[in-house]
C-alpha cells in the first residue's frame, strides 16, 4: 500500500508531461532571436575585447541591404586561444582516426546495433540527474516531470534502463536534454570563449563549467578505483561512437576549415540550446534514440 | 445592415491575420522535396552506372530550388564586396560545387527516409522557413529550409541542419580565411577543394 502514492505522483507527473506537449506552437519568431542576441551582447562584451585580431567576434551581422539585417544572426564564440585550440583540434582528429574510430569499428563489426542501442539507453538514462536538476534550475517543471517520469518508465519497464519504452509511440514522453551549461546560458552567462579540450572535444569557458558540474551529477563518476571509471567511460564512449561514425568525417569533408566550422557548428548548437531554454517553446523534442 | 457590415468587417479582420501567402512557401519547399525523392526512387536509376544521370537531375533540381546567389552573398556578408564581379561569379560556381560535393553522397544514400513538414512560418513579409524533418530508424533530423520570394518564386538561401546554420557555418570559415588571404587565394582554396576531394 506504500507504493499507491508513489504511483499516483508519478501518473500525475506523466499527465504534467501530457499536458504540456500538446500545448499550442508558437511560430518561430525572430524576436525571440533577437531578444537572445541583444541579452548575450553586454555580457560577452568582457571577451570581446580580449579576442585577437583576426577573430571576427566583433563583427555583428553586417548586412549589404536592410533585409539581411532582419536575420538576427548570433555572434560568432571569441577563439582568443586559437593557437591551442588549433593543436588540441588537431591531437583530438588524431586519437579519433588512429584510436577510437578503429575499435569503434571494430567493436561494431563484433556487436550488433540493438545491444549498442541498448548500452547507449543505458548510460543516457543514468544522466537521468543531470537532465532533471538542470530542468529544475531553469524552472523548467514540465520538463523535469517528464524526465522523471522517462526516467521511472525506463528503469522499470526499460529493464535498468536498457530499453527506451517512453520514447515508443504509445507513450511518446519528450527527452529534455538539459545539462549544466545550459542552465547557465539561461541565466544569463555568455558562452564566454571557445576552447578545444584534449580527448573531451569542443566547449565553451561557460560549457568547461557545466561538464564540471554535469561530472558530480553523473553516477559513472562515483565508481572506484579510478582506473575502473575510466575503463567504463572509455567504453560508453567506444559504444557512441559506433553509432556514429561518418558524423565527424562528414564534418570535414564537407568543410573548407574543418576547425572553423566545428567551432560554428558548436557554438551555434549550444545557442540555440540556450535558447530553447529561455523561451521554453511548447514543442518539446520528440522522443528517440540520439 | 449594421450588422452586415460588421460581420463582413469581422470576416476580413480575420481574413487578413492568414499569412499572405499561406502555404506557399512549404508548398514550394515541399514540391522541390519531392522531385528530390522522385529521383531518388526512380526504380530505372538505381544501378551504379545511372548515378551520373541522378546527379544530373539532382543538380538541375538544386538550380530551381536554390538561390544560389543569395547564398553566397548571405555566406559571405560583408566580405561580399571585397570581391570583383568576376570573382562573385566564380565564387557562386565553386560553392555550389562544394555544397553538391559535400551533400550528394549523403542525398543518394537515402533508403526510404520518411520526410515530414510539420511547420512553416513568416520571418517577414518575403522570407519564410520550412520545417522538415528526416525520420530515420534510429533519429528524427530536423532540417529547416529558408527561403526567399524572388519573382515570384520561394527560393532556398540557407539550410539549417540540426539548428546548425549552413550560410553561417561557411560564413564563419570564409570571414577566417580571408582575415588572413586575399579573394584570389579563397577562390584558389576553392578550386582546390572542389578538384582535390
Amino acid at each position: 500500500m506504500k507504493r499507491l502514492p508513489f504511483l499516483v505522483f508519478l501518473l500525475a507527473f506523466l499527465a504534467v508531461g501530457c499536458a504540456h506537449r500538446s500545448s499550442a506552437v508558437s511560430p518561430l519568431p525572430p524576436l525571440v532571436k533577437v531578444d537572445s542576441h541583444s541579452e548575450e551582447i553586454p555580457l560577452k562584451s568582457p571577451e570581446v575585447s580580449v579576442t585577437s585580431g583576426n577573430e571576427s567576434a566583433d563583427r555583428k551581422e553586417n548586412p549589404g541591404n536592410g533585409e539581411k539585417g532582419e536575420e538576427a544572426e548570433i555572434a560568432t564564440i571569441p577563439d582568443p586561444l586559437e593557437s591551442f585550440n588549433r593543436a588540441m583540434f588537431g591531437f583530438n582528429d588524431k586519437l579519433y582516426f588512429w584510436v577510437l574510430k578503429p575499435v569503434a569499428q571494430g567493436y561494431k563489426k563484433v556487436v550488433p546495433e540493438a545491444p549498442r542501442v541498448g548500452v547507449k539507453n543505458f548510460f543516457s538514462n543514468l544522466k537521468f540527474p543531470i537532465r532533471f536538476l538542470s530542468c529544475l534550475l531553469q524552472a523548467d517543471l514540465s520538463g523535469a516531470a517528464t524526465e522523471f517520469g522517462r526516467f521511472a518508465v525506463n528503469t522499470i519497464w526499460g529493464v535498468g534502463g536498457l530499453m527506451d519504452p517512453a520514447s515508443s509511440k504509445q507513450l511518446n514522453i519528450p527527452k529534455n536534454e538539459a545539462d549544466l551549461g545550459q542552465t547557465l546560458g539561461v541565466y544569463g552567462l555568455g558562452q564566454g570563449f571557445y576552447i578545444v579540450l584534449p580527448v573531451l572535444g569542443p566547449y565553451s569557458a561557460r560549457d568547461s563549467i557545466g561538464i564540471a558540474g554535469d561530472y558530480f551529477l553523473y553516477p559513472v563518476s562515483y565508481i572506484t578505483p579510478w582506473y575502473d571509471w575510466l575503463a567504463v567511460r572509455a567504453y560508453e564512449e567506444v559504444n557512441d561512437t559506433s553509432l556514429r561514425i561518418g558524423d565527424y568525417e562528414f564534418i570535414k569533408e564537407a568543410a573548407i576549415d574543418p576547425y572553423v566550422a566545428l567551432r560554428d557548428a558548436y557554438s551555434q548548437y549550444r545557442q540555440k540550446k540556450v535558447e530553447e531554454g529561455r523561451g521554453k517553446p511548447a514543442t518539446p523534442k520528440p522522443g528517440g534514440v540520439r | 445592415m449594421k450588422r452586415y457590415f460588421m460581420g463582413l468587417g469581422i470576416l476580413m479582420f480575420l481574413l487578413s491575420t492568414l499569412p499572405v501567402y499561406a502555404g506557399a512557401p512549404l508548398d514550394t519547399v515541399q514540391a522541390n522535396v519531392n522531385k528530390v525523392l522522385d529521383v531518388l526512387r526512380d526504380p530505372n536509376l538505381k544501378s551504379e552506372s545511372a548515378k551520373g544521370t541522378k546527379k544530373e537531375k539532382l543538380e538541375a533540381i538544386y538550380e530551381q530550388m536554390f538561390d544560389g546567389v543569395e547564398l553566397s552573398m548571405r555566406t559571405m556578408g560583408a566580405n561580399w564586396n571585397k570581391l570583383n564581379p568576376a570573382q562573385q561569379k566564380e565564387f557562386v560556381q565553386l560553392y555550389r560545387q562544394i555544397l553538391e560535393k559535400a551533400y550528394i553522397d549523403k542525398i543518394l544514400s537515402y533508403t526510404n527516409e520518411k520526410i515530414v513538414f510539420p511547420k512553416e512560418s513568416m520571418l517577414s513579409n518575403s522570407q519564410a522557413e520550412v520545417q522538415t524533418k528526416v525520420i530515420t530508424s534510429s533519429k528524427e533530423i530536423p532540417i529547416f529550409y529558408r527561403v526567399i520570394l524572388k519573382n515570384g518564386t520561394w527560393k532556398v538561401y540557407d539550410v539549417v541542419i540540426e539548428n546548425v546554420s549552413l550560410v553561417q557555418n561557411y560564413r564563419s570559415q570564409f570571414n577566417s580565411i580571408l582575415a588572413k588571404n586575399t579573394p584570389d587565394q579563397l577562390l584558389e582554396t576553392l578550386r582546390k577543394k572542389v578538384k582535390g576531394q
